[in-house]
């Protein structure tokens, strides 16, 4: 089927698998596995026709949506040349041919998407102050890191468990256990002599860690991340996620071993440090992308803040009611909470929040923090 | 029936079987027929992910086997299961009738009490059938790991039976809806596909192929209501399916524009959050539905 055999075989394998090299460089992962698949896939396409070449890769070398822009970029570049380096004969056949098929338009499946995203880089790009604000949260001095990771060895997570589908053998239980009994029976020359059990399993339930990191809340956020980073660690499912004027999704960066360089990566990703207070915004778009797509059904939700919120309080208070429906149990950690315990709730914020929230706590210091610990598995 | 040679042939092939599939669902529909990879589509709700596999087994007159996951599947649901109390009942059958049969045993363990779930179902019936993994997302991922080992190379051991492989294996369709980021061996495993909402023009075209009854001016309307629908900011956007169903509902009360729209809404919108904004909207939104 390779319908240009003039196409000589073993350049043009070299064009894919350097383009598979740019794509890697990129930041995707593409593994030599996946370049043979790209390459037995072209020979069943017809590797001349730009949109062939263009699918053949999107469908073979990525495997993550997020990634589809990169790919995008990187195709751009690679075949049609955007920043007019010179190529091979091959290349510029490609081009040409992609010149007579009419200017290709690469499909952009969500067009809006793409678009918020490449105003995102740019923003990011653009903005040197912006750029400067992460310093706050790099910044920790040698003391107080060393003292965040005593924290951060002391205190364990646990979240609550829930029963599950699954079953497991056990002494005793609610349902008979088949197999095990066939099986003894079996033994015994088909005498059933005993019967056996099973009891359904117990699993963690999940953990969602919405953390403020504005203004307000600069002295807690960064002995807070790490805390969050502690909990990434404990086993079980959580995610954590940063807002102040936005939502940022820190789970990625919770996940590598070193405190400081998670740490870091948090910094990059959350890039709106220092900056101002939406609690309801940020809310509203954790429940739209993450929290309908099941991400904290039956899981506990322990939001951070101190409730100074500058949006709208009728969107806080929908997004509130929301969340507290999606999820099992609603915690807030309020650190201006401190250790009074006649606190009563004084910001907007937080008198719009009080109605839907399980448990309340302060989470200024250690201790509180472990009094979160302590609390947390209970919350069946 | 014999794959298809070329990737137009393979959308003209699907477009006779009711589903419009855009150049880059066919290119991977086609790459991973011919080169016998399992797909994973993923997409939002409603866009047809399920549908494919639907289609596919329909048009190449192959068996759909479908495997539903959610949380909490284990092994025995997708793989096989012995049927013990069929079991029990021939040990007892055998041992009151004195039967001294030396093969009874041996009997037990045979085809003969073998329930098939659909994993074997699926390597048994080799290319002949069309395996659909639905929805993998909400499957643990201990199943993940399991499915790996299934998917890589097809075969299932039995440890009474024997190794069951299949001579070429079945298209295999995963979907996902994203509520969880799965495992990065299961993703290499697959070709990757994400499928996005359609156009309008390409959506009026499906609403007219799926529902050949509904007037073209009909389909235009409820699309470009629909396309509105997306714009706000919902819970639940609408998918294809609820444009179907939508446009299926007005037609079958003999409606000819969206002039009682307010009436049928429970047909796109399904959240009570999301059904207060619409109302709020509703004129924007059925208007610009007249213009076109």
């Amino acid at each position: 089927m390779p319908t240009a055999p003039e196409l000589e075989r073993v350049p043009f394998t070299g064009l894919l698998v350097r383009f598979a090299g740019e794509l890697r460089a990129a930041g995707l992962a593409v593994g030599s596995g996946d370049v043979l698949v790209y390459c037995s896939a072209l020979t069943r396409l017809n590797p001349a026709d730009l949109v062939d070449l263009y699918w053949a890769g999107r469908t073979t070398l990525v495997s993550r949506h997020d990634d589809i822009t990169v790919y995008d970029q990187v195709f751009r570049r690679f075949f049609l040349g955007d920043d007019g380096e010179a190529g091979d004969p091959l290349t510029l056949m490609l081009r040409a041919s992609a010149e007579a098929q009419g200017a290709l338009a690469i499909p952009s499946t969500e067009p809006g998407e793409s678009e918020q995203e490449d105003e995102a880089i740019l923003g990011w790009m653009a903005s040197d102050v912006e750029a400067l604000k992460h310093k706050s949260f790099t910044a920790c001095t040698p003391e107080e890191l060393a003292a965040l990771r005593r924290i951060m060895a002391r205190i364990k997570l646990t979240p609550p468990r829930r029963r599950t589908r699954r079953a497991a053998p056990a002494r005793t239980g609610a349902r008979p256990d088949p197999r095990r009994t066939v099986r003894e029976a079996m033994r015994m020359h088909g005498e059933p002599a005993r019967l056996y059990w099973r009891r359904r399993k117990v699993r963690l339930r999940p953990l969602i860690l919405i953390l403020d990191i504005s203004g307000s809340m600069a002295d807690y956020s960064r002995s807070l991340l790490q805390f969050a980073h502690s909990a990434a660690r404990s086993g079980g499912r959580v995610e954590v996620f940063c807002f102040g004027t936005r939502l940022t999704r820190v789970t990625g960066a919770m996940e590598c071993r070193r405190p400081d360089e998670a740490l870091e990566r948090a910094a990059r990703a959350a890039f709106d440090w220092d900056g101002g207070t939406r609690i309801g915004d940020s809310l509203e778009v954790f429940i739209r992308d993450w929290g309908r797509r099941g991400l904290c059904r039956g899981g506990i939700v322990v939001i951070c803040s101190d409730g100074l919120d500058r949006g709208d309080p009728a969107v806080l208070a929908s997004a509130l009611e929301r969340l507290s429906r999606l999820s099992h149990r609603l915690v807030w950690l309020n650190p201006h909470k401190g250790d009074d315990p006649g606190f009563r709730p004084s910001t907007l914020g937080m008198m719009i929040a009080a109605p839907h929230i399980d448990l309340l706590l302060s989470g200024h210091d250690l201790s509180s923090l472990e009094k979160l610990a302590t609390l947390l598995p209970g919350l069946n | 029936m014999e794959g298809p040679g070329s990737v137009g042939e393979l959308t003209e092939t699907l477009r006779q079987g009711g589903y419009l599939a855009d150049r880059g669902l066919s290119t991977a529909l086609f790459v991973a027929l011919s080169l016998d990879r399992p797909i994973l589509l993923e997409g939002e709700v409603g866009v047809g992910k399920t549908e494919v596999a639907k289609v596919m087994a329909a048009v190449f007159g192959r068996k759909l086997i479908r495997l539903q996951c959610y949380e909490g599947i284990d092994t025995n649901q997708a793989l096989y299961e012995w049927d013990y109390a069929r079991q029990m009942l021939h040990i007892r059958a055998l041992s009151e009738h004195q039967v001294t049969d030396p093969d009874a045993v041996d009997k037990l363990f045979g085809p003969k009490f073998l329930l098939e779930r659909p994993l074997l179902e699926a390597v048994r019936a080799g290319d002949q059938a069309v395996l659909l993994i639905d929805e993998i997302d909400r499957a643990d991922d201990e199943f993940e790991a399991f499915l790996l080992e299934v998917l890589s190379d097809f075969q299932i051991s039995i440890p009474e039976i024997g190794t069951i492989k299949a001579a070429s294996p079945p298209l295999v369709v995963l979907t996902s809806n994203r509520t969880r980021e799965l495992h990065d061996a299961l993703k290499r495993r697959c070709l990757y596909h994400w499928i996005g909402y359609p156009a309008a023009e390409r959506e009026i075209e499906i609403v007219l192929i799926r529902e050949p009854g509904i007037s073209a001016a009909l389909a235009g309307k409820v699309v470009t209501a629909v396309q509105r629908l997306r714009e706000l900011d919902l819970a639940k956007p609408p998918g294809v399916a609820e444009t179907i169903d939508w446009a299926r509902t007005l037609d079958f009360l003999g409606e000819r524009d969206l002039a009682n729209a307010r009436d049928t809404l429970g047909a796109v919108v399904k959240d009570r959050d999301d059904l207060e904004v619409v109302l709020d909207n509703l004129q924007e939104i059925t208007s610009g539905a007249h213009r076109a």
